[in-house]
């Protein structure tokens, strides 16, 4: 039987690295969790697990988090011997790659300017594919000779892209393990990997948070602060109810204002299913705004109408009907037609979202007409469905980002968060 | 009480769990903590509650939260008439001081769940019933009772618990629950039952139905349930519906009648019944290749 301060001293450590790991632990969840091996012991694992689990996991999605934690803290003797050996092993691979890839990140005899975590990254990188780059390299040398600058910034950039990709691949691995639990819910899933049969359910979803939010902001909308006016007429009518007594005086309420809301709603390829969805949620948030005008675009812009947003075949065949499906991202010519469009389509009164992955031609311009659109609509988001994990990749979503505000609404979850957003002001 | 008391008290209860299960009722027990379960509809959270209540002895005081839940529904409210008809009875009294403090009393303190399941003399099982359902509010409203075990009055004061209950929260993950509720609460989420729990509360529920027919039953739910088609996947509340529909109807094996006359106790909606019969994922699951093992009989294959 090991000492309990023993593994009291070890849980301190566990606790720390389950925080470090995302989970919000406190000293009152460590407390707990040494009472509880003090009284179970650590004879059945698999129970402490349990046990531990109950204390610290406060979710699905934190209970996947600690199950690995926990497996890779609490090891059995065997398993940590056999982990020493495979440990060496690998310290001996990591230096022959190591070594190879010092060889592999030199053009013209000096080392790239890369930084630490992408070297680290080229390493973990499958031998195939440092394999291609070095053969790539190759495959140029003639250039180095002719012009080594050209040749220097060239390869660089080929190296730099082929990491960022991998870095980008390997987040996504960390992502679909979590995704790939079906008991994680529809909610805390990527959008885009949604599958056909899931739609039906996800539309469902929606209907239902969305009547959830609609509730909560009718109810805050209840509660909200009173003009100041007492109002007469209630609350003589209520103190009847209490035999003539003024029991409880009733107030004037402030008048609430909607929004005008204008969506401008990319739909080229991949971008059809988030805005599909994303609109089913604006639109069925009758509580955020007073009006709405949903305009889609690719290349142009159209307006669609209501009938079409109806359900998903309807939207998708009116868009295809369109001639926009299937085009290329133009984000610029888009805001410059809403913009030019007479009536003014935006005022000071309207809130402008644009769902869209920002990725578009010709930045520049699309930046501009963002420029001018915020200066007329009184408020300019962006819905992104991209995770934010990733935007410090995409210089577009940075570009976008440092001139309005951005949202992340990758999965069901996000978007009904930046939904909720819409209504505070 | 020790896991293997529990166990025990769980056993006399009839209830079927696993190791999982009693380790995290155990766990919340000792540390006294609020228990917070989570999991689809129907897959046994509120009888958690009712279970505990029976194999500890104690009484089971029940809040069904909804939209709109307050707190003069939840934990108290005034008598109001009363109050009046006091005032109008002593308005002659001398000492009004004293009848403003006797309005405040606990003679018109009109309890609700939460007030009662902390005042209560012998310590009670508090079930508050899909939390996801109520306001955020109300969810800010029950940690001081959650982390405390006190509530606050205004005209009376800080009432700390009598005796602690044993809080049993239960949501369907209809909307995401605030962090802070969370941090009070031990955590459990119940998935699906497997073959063998579903044939174990089929066995402990329905102990007079033929075995042929219970294996066929429980192989049909787990293949609907792994239906990525099927919208609303039957949970065990439905699965001992349907079983009972078929034990009245004198059913003894699974046949594609027996299923489409009873469809409407597993499956809540004509789309899932519709994609049922098209997919035939009520079989026995065997696939019709497989009928000495599954106990099916082989005829419904064609």
């Amino acid at each position: 039987m090991v000492e309990p301060g023993v593994y009291l001293e070890k849980l301190s450590w566990f606790s720390r690295l389950l925080r470090e790991e995302g989970l919000t632990v406190g000293t009152q969840e460590t407390i707990d969790a040494g009472k509880i091996l003090v009284s179970l012991g650590f004879e059945d694992r698999e129970q402490v697990k349990t046990a531990l689990r109950t204390v610290y996991a406060k979710s699905r999605e934190e209970q996947n988090l600690f199950d690995r934690v926990f497996d890779g803290f609490f090891l059995s003797e065997e398993r940590m011997r056999q982990l020493a050996k495979e440990h060496l092993e690998q310290q001996q691979r990591e230096q022959q790659i190591q070594e190879q890839a010092r060889e592999d990140l030199e053009v013209n005899g000096k080392p790239m300017e890369l930084t630490e975590e992408q070297r680290s990254i080229y390493m973990t990188m499958p031998e195939e594919a440092r394999e291609k780059l070095r053969r790539f390299r190759e495959t140029f040398q003639d250039t180095a000779e002719r012009s080594p600058k050209l040749y220097d910034n060239f390869i660089k950039s080929v190296f730099v892209k082929t990491i960022l990709e991998e870095q980008m691949r390997m987040e996504d691995a960390g992502l679909g393990c979590m995704a790939a639990d079906p008991e994680i819910g529809i909610l805390y899933r990527d959008i885009s990997r949604f599958r056909d049969t899931e739609i039906p359910k996800a539309i469902t979803i929606i209907q239902s948070i969305s009547q959830q939010i609609n509730g909560e902001l009718s109810a805050s909308r209840k509660h909200r602060g009173h003009s100041g006016k007492l109002d007469f007429r209630r609350t003589i009518r209520k103190g009847l109810e209490t035999g003539g007594s003024f029991y409880r005086l009733h107030y004037k309420k402030k008048r609430h204002r909607k929004k005008h809301l204008v969506l401008l709603c990319d739909v080229s390829g991949s971008m059809m299913q988030f805005s599909e969805f994303a609109l089913r949620f604006i639109q069925s948030l009758n509580h955020v705004s007073e009006s709405s005008r949903a305009f889609v675009f690719s290349e142009e812009l159209h307006e669609a109408d209501a009938f079409s947003l109806q359900n998903m075949d309807l939207f998708r065949s009116s868009i295809r009907e369109s001639g926009l499906y299937g085009k290329g991202t133009d984000l610029g010519s888009a805001l410059e037609d809403l913009l030019n469009r007479q009536p003014a389509v935006l005022n000071r009164s309207t809130t402008l979202i644009i769902l869209s992955d920002t990725k578009t031609v010709d930045q520049p311009r699309a930046i501009r007409a963002l420029l001018e659109a915020k200066r007329q609509a009184g408020r300019v988001l962006i819905l992104n469905p991209i995770p934010e994990s990733k935007w410090p990749y995409l210089k577009s979503a940075q570009a976008f980002g440092a001139v309005c505000s951005m949202v992340s609404c990758s999965t069901l979850n996000a978007l009904a968060a930046a939904c909720r957003r819409l209504s505070d002001r | 009480m020790t896991l293997d008391e529990l166990k025990q008290k769980l056993d006399e209860a009839n209830y079927i769990y696993d190791d999982t299960l009693a380790t995290v009722l155990a766990v919340s027990l000792q540390l006294g903590r609020p228990l917070l379960i989570e999991g689809a509809a129907g897959v046994g959270k509120t009888e958690i509650a009712k279970v505990m209540a029976s194999a500890l002895g104690r009484d089971l005081v029940r809040l069904q939260c909804y939209e709109g839940l307050d707190e003069s529904k939840a934990l108290y409210e005034w008598n109001y008439q009363k109050q009046l008809l006091s005032i109008q009875v002593n308005m002659n009294s001398d000492d009004k001081d004293a009848l403003t403090r006797s309005l405040f009393s606990d003679e018109y303190l009109l309890e609700r769940p939460l007030l009662h399941s902390i005042r209560s003399e012998k310590p009670v099982v508090l079930l508050i019933d899909e939390i996801d359902k109520a306001d955020e509010e109300f969810e800010a409203f029950l940690l001081e009772l959650l982390s405390d075990m006190q509530v606050s009055i205004p005209e009376i004061g800080t009432i700390p618990a009598k005796t602690v209950p044993f809080v049993v929260l239960t949501s369907n993950r209809a909307r995401p629950l605030s962090e802070a509720l969370r941090r009070r609460c031990a955590y459990l989420y119940i998935p699906y039952p497997d073959l063998d729990k579903e044939l174990a509360i089929l066995r402990a529920k329905m102990p007079h139905l033929d075995d042929q027919l219970r294996l066929q039953v429980a192989k049909a739910v787990q293949s609907l349930r792994s239906n990525e088609a099927i919208l609303k996947k039957p949970s065990i509340a439905e699965t001992l519906d349907w079983a009972a529909a078929l034990d009245a109807l004198g059913v003894r094996e699974l046949t594609p009648d027996a299923i489409r006359n009873t469809a409407g106790f597993l499956l809540k909606n004509t789309e899932d019944i519709e994609c049922m019969h098209e997919t035939g994922d009520a079989d026995c699951g065997c696939g019709g290749h497989d009928h000495h093992n599954c106990g099916c009989g082989g005829h419904h294959h064609g």
